[in-house]
């Protein structure tokens, strides 16, 4: 499945529309929109590394917490500025990334996701055991804190940004290796694919983009870095909306994003169970729900309806 | 996901096999480890007692890695919602006694209520998903989850309710170790179950055909096995396996919470990886290796302190996956191009 | 060039709409958010689900005892409605849900949120806003230090959170005191949570030893959400090193586990708990799965619903829950459960505050009441344990300063018994 570009009309649409809702929605919902462009980057990031070659990671969540704490211990310590903190977390997360690509390399399918498993479990861990430096459990505070406007324009501004990049990532030579990896190794490898290359390359893209994600979460919690907030329950909400995204498509990640960023909120509103604390109940029903009416994600309906259009 | 012709070399041979097909550095390496564990416990009463805690806790994790494997090798996903299931059908049985039921009778109960559970739950959630995509197939586990865990809260609240301990709190004291009746009692009462569960497969038609179904759907399906059914009593014995660790957990944790089987879930993950997500044995194994290894190193590793724990326990295990990429008992896949 | 004024009509029409609504927006409230003729609008985070979920009888009381304030015509005719969200104890969830409040219900004040971690998420996005952050049911020192001048925690004062409960380093140096009275050579052992919360206890217990903190032999940290195998390990630990004195400075479940383990290991030292953890409830249940409780210590503040359950404010306790018709909370105070009493002494001390601040009811107004509190004498707090005094003023920035020891006897189903004197300026 290629990756389908929407038609630069729609996209100078969705452009216009980004730019004037902050305007239009109250404060309380900018801030709900701007923790959807949050789970944009992140599902994005997913998505090429499950999506275009097919390794499975549960561990992104990790990834958000290293650019998280980078962004917020710069801050903390050096007041270094904010957007300037992204892009260490970016560079930071990338070669991560790319050192957990390398053994990641032995491993694949479910034990590949189990490893990952491993890595979301234990990294938020760390902060604990060296607390000096890291914060411990109460974790770590910026030096400047950031409105809910400022958010939303970083959030969708580094959205663009990062879309556009794997877009041309994507459709070109590495987006081509990243295709044939997924499709088969085997054939890749016989036409010449560097497979370690390409898989790691991968892996480290993934890892940057959740770098990002992760500083705009720390600065969306005001700024506020701490262990809890990147638990196991993180990387499961990026992959399902990775999941709800499905493949190849752009509108896909976001009612991925959208999903995993809006649901939970919303999830409060509903009538008897939402009120009595059953949030939960509601977002696991309704992920079950998308899933078995919908396993090739938002992508695989775009898709159907695509082909029943030109039927 | 990459879609690979695979071959599983002597995956469902008989137990005795299977095991001959381990490869033999693990198992000396085991021996020597009970070897050890046991000259241990004759020196220190704290060894002792810690060991013996281990292989309880070691048994909850086998249970639930157990149900993961159950699960994996009919449907080939991995159940997330493992943990949580567990969790929920040990409320139910705490239900069932506050409507009057004994500790025991709640106990039958509830397994036969797990039954029917996790066969319905492949039929309605599985199922539907599995063939399609199997990445589709997880996330619903994922989903169902968050679900029961939500279910719980909602129904039942969050904090701590009380069961009646099924083994009372008489402690026995052995030399100077005092050690209380609810370890030999867990230990005793999982292990029970797993064997009961290996006996049916081994030694009757269902098991063979249970075997079948998940080895060669197509030929089983010729000679007439029903494999959806067989898919679908996998996942009932393993939410029953389930139903025991969740069970048996709660008195080793002194009282119900919703979070009851969470960490006991992660352990049980690294068990059944650790043992080759094909191999029961391993998975039992490799339990309650986990168990009490933990147990022994928070006592004599100062340096692995409270916070490194896991992040060390999933490091050995990712180190262990590196050396042997489908777990010490695993067998090695073979694709055929 | 023709311009299309139908486009251009259009377009005028959307910018000038868009124009309003912002305006509207942006208009600030006439009078203060929250506060209306007839109504006061608060709100609170608390952990219903998650890690900490045993604490809901708190905000569950707190809901009761304002019900009964509303049956009573409300303060100044005005009755209080309370939003509680629920945050499962994790910061990140903290600081949207607290937003949910100020930008969405438009509370008057943020009172009673539950849990360090939490405040602290949350702290700065409220003082910068000037919104009461108010009665936090923690007992960290920060609430006290920061609020005139920046602190460790802070870099700058954050003078609208308050705390209320004696802090926990204050209660830690009571133990201190009450160990080198009775057991001067004491090898003591402590469990505690590795957070804030467990670091500052345990400082404040070395702070209490002076120069005999050394005989701290041995200091065992967990995480939240640690199983009972690893406190257990935790505890055996401890006794190896030699320690026949247990400190537990640890969240109730934690506690209870490891009551539980130090007594099936066959160890039986003084050991002392911490007063979040002594709730009878929780000894009950350690009790049920075979710990030993007799002569275990701890700290009250409130009232106790089961020794005292003659008191005016025990029984107005009992009354106010009872029309609640919540049966499973009546029974649970019926159980000794602390938690309640808290809930009501915390909510009586805001109401307290409301009825000071006036008819004109203002945020700097709230703020002013709860830092010049004098529940003493006639006004005294009903549930808090009787003579003690909640109080604050220019030099005391936290409401309750005050402890007595209590020590549990009765084995299985036994309570706490209070004894000895009355510890005042404690932190």
């Amino acid at each position: 499945m290629r990756a389908r570009v929407p038609a630069l009309v729609s996209l100078a649409a969705v452009a216009a529309v980004l730019c004037v809702l902050p305007f239009t929605l109250s404060d309380y919902n900018v801030s709900l929109a701007a923790r959807v462009g949050i789970f944009f980057v992140a599902v994005l990031g997913l998505d090429i590394l499950t999506g275009y070659t097919g390794q499975i990671s549960i561990g992104h969540g990790a990834f958000m917490a290293i650019g998280g704490y980078s962004t917020a211990i710069l801050s903390r310590d050096h007041n270094t500025n904010l957007v300037l903190t992204m892009l260490a977390a970016f560079a930071l997360c990338f070669l991560v990334g790319l050192l957990v690509g390398l053994p990641a390399l032995r491993l694949s399918g479910v034990y590949l996701a189990l490893a990952t498993f491993a890595l979301a479990v234990s990294v938020p861990a760390l902060p604990l055991q060296w607390s000096r430096f890291l914060g411990g459990r109460d974790g770590v505070q910026t030096s400047t804190t950031v409105g809910d406007v400022w958010l939303y324009g970083a959030a969708w501004s580094a959205s663009a940004i990062l879309f556009v990049l794997a877009w041309l990532v994507l459709r070109g030579r590495i987006g081509r290796a990243f295709r044939a990896v997924r499709d088969s190794e085997i054939a890749a490898v016989a036409s010449g694919v560097e497979l370690p290359v390409y898989k790691t390359l991968a892996f480290g893209i993934s890892a940057a983009y959740a770098g990002v994600a992760g500083s705009l979460f720390v600065l969306a919690t005001n700024g506020f870095a701490a262990p809890d907030e990147f638990g196991i329950a993180l990387s499961l909400q990026i992959l399902i909306g990775a999941a709800v995204a499905g493949l190849g498509s752009l509108w896909g990640v976001l009612a991925g994003a959208a999903f995993v960023g809006l649901l939970p909120s919303v999830s409060s509103s509903v009538p008897v169970i939402g009120s009595q604390h059953g949030q939960d109940v509601v977002f696991g029903a309704a992920v079950i729900l998308v899933m078995l009416l919908l396993p090739g994600g938002f992508a695989g309906l775009l898709a159907q309806l695509r082909r029943l259009k030109r039927a | 996901m990459a879609s690979t012709a695979t071959s599983r070399l002597g995956g469902l041979r008989s137990r005795g096999a299977a095991l001959g097909g381990v490869v033999p550095p693990v198992s000396l390496l085991l021996l020597a480890g009970a070897a050890g564990l046991f000259v241990g416990s004759l020196r220190s009463s704290v060894f002792a007692q810690l060991t013996v805690q281990g292989l309880a806790l070691g048994a909850v994790y086998g249970s639930l890695a157990l149900a993961l494997v159950l699960v994996y090798r009919a449907t080939h996903v991995i159940n997330f919602a493992q943990g949580e299931l567990a969790m929920a059908t040990t409320y139910v049985a705490y239900q069932l006694i506050k409507w009057g039921l004994s500790y025991w009778e709640a106990f039958f109960a509830t397994l036969t209520i797990a039954f029917v559970l996790g066969t319905v739950l492949e039929l309605a959630l599985v199922r539907p998903v599995q063939h399609r995509s199997v990445i589709a197939a997880v996330i619903v586990t994922v989903g169902l989850f968050i679900l029961l865990d939500g279910v719980v809260n909602w129904i039942w609240g969050g904090d701590f309710k009380f069961m009646p301990s099924p083994f009372g709190t008489r402690v026995y004291h052995v030399g100077n170790v005092s050690i209380s009746r609810l370890y030999p009692g867990m230990f005793v009462v999982v292990i029970v179950s797993v064997l009961l569960v290996w006996a049916l497969f081994r030694f009757t038609k269902l098991g063979l055909g249970m075997r079948a179904a998940a080895l060669r759907p197509a030929e089983s399906a010729l000679v007439g096995v029903r494999v959806d059914w067989m898919l679908a009593v996998g996942w009932g014995l393993a939410a029953v396996l389930g139903a025991v660790a969740g069970l048996m957990a709660e008195p080793s944790q002194f009282f119900l919470e919703p979070t009851l089987m969470q960490p006991i879930l992660v352990y049980a993950f690294a068990a059944a990886v650790l043992g080759g997500l094909e191999s029961p044995t391993g998975a039992v194994v490799s339990g309650l290796a986990i168990g009490v290894s933990l147990n022994l190193v928070v006592q004599y590793v100062p340096a692995i302190t409270s916070e490194l724990q896991t992040p060390v326990a999933f490091a050995v295990l990712v180190g262990v996956l590196l050396v042997k990429p489908s777990g010490l008992f695993g067998h090695r896949e073979v694709r055929r191009v | 060039m023709a311009v299309n004024r139908r486009k251009l009509g259009s377009l005028v029409g959307v910018l000038v709409a868009t124009a309003v609504a912002a305006g509207g927006a942006a208009a600030s409230q006439q009078g203060t958010p929250g506060v209306t003729k007839k109504q006061i609008v608060i709100g609170g985070t608390f952990p219903f689900t998650g890690p900490a979920a045993l604490y809901k009888t708190i905000p569950a009381a707190e809901a009761a005892y304002y019900a009964y304030v509303n049956a009573h015509g409300g303060v100044f005719h005005r009755k209080i409605k309370d939003i509680t969200l629920d945050d499962q104890y994790d910061p990140a969830q903290t600081l949207p849900q607290t937003k949910k409040l100020v930008q969405k219900d438009h509370v008057f004040a943020v009172v009673g949120s539950l849990g360090t971690a939490p405040i602290l998420s949350t702290w700065t996005y409220l003082n910068k806003r000037k919104i009461p952050q108010v009665l936090v049911a923690t007992g960290d020192a920060y609430w006290g230090e920061c609020a005139r001048h920046k602190c460790a925690a802070s870099k700058t004062a954050k003078p609208w959170t308050m705390g209320w409960q004696p802090d926990y380093p204050g209660e830690a140096k009571v133990y201190a005191k009450y160990i080198l009275k009775t057991k001067p050579h004491a090898k003591i052992g402590v469990l505690y949570q590795n957070d804030a919360y467990g670091t500052n206890y345990l400082a404040g217990l070395k702070a209490g030893l002076g120069s005999h903190k050394n005989q701290i032999v041995d200091a065992e940290s967990y995480s939240v959400g640690d199983s009972a195998q690893v406190i257990g390990a935790h505890v055996v630990a401890l006794r190896a090193h030699g320690a026949d004195t247990f400190v537990i400075f640890a969240t109730p479940a934690p506690t209870i586990q490891a009551l539980v383990a130090r007594t099936l290991t066959g160890w039986s030292p003084l050991t002392l708990v911490n007063n979040v953890s002594a709730n009878r409830v929780f000894e009950l249940a350690a009790a049920q799965n075979g710990a030993n409780l007799n002569g275990i210590i701890s700290t009250a503040y409130l009232a106790s619903p089961t020794t005292q359950a003659n008191l005016k404010g025990m029984k107005l306790a009992k009354a106010i829950i009872h029309a609640t018709g919540n049966q499973a909370l009546e029974q649970s105070l019926a159980q000794g459960d602390g938690n309640i009493v808290y809930g009501l002494a915390s909510a009586w001390t805001f109401v307290d505050a409301l009825k000071h601040a006036g008819r004109n009811l203002t945020r700097p107004g709230l703020m002013k009441a709860l830092r010049n509190l004098n529940e003493s004498g006639k006004d005294t707090n009903p549930f808090v344990y009787p003579g003690m005094t909640v109080k604050t003023s220019k030099k005391r920035a936290f409401p309750m300063e005050q402890l007595k020891l209590e020590r549990w006897s009765g084995g299985a189903g036994g309570d706490w018994h209070t004894f000895g004197k009355l510890y005042s300026g404690v932190h």
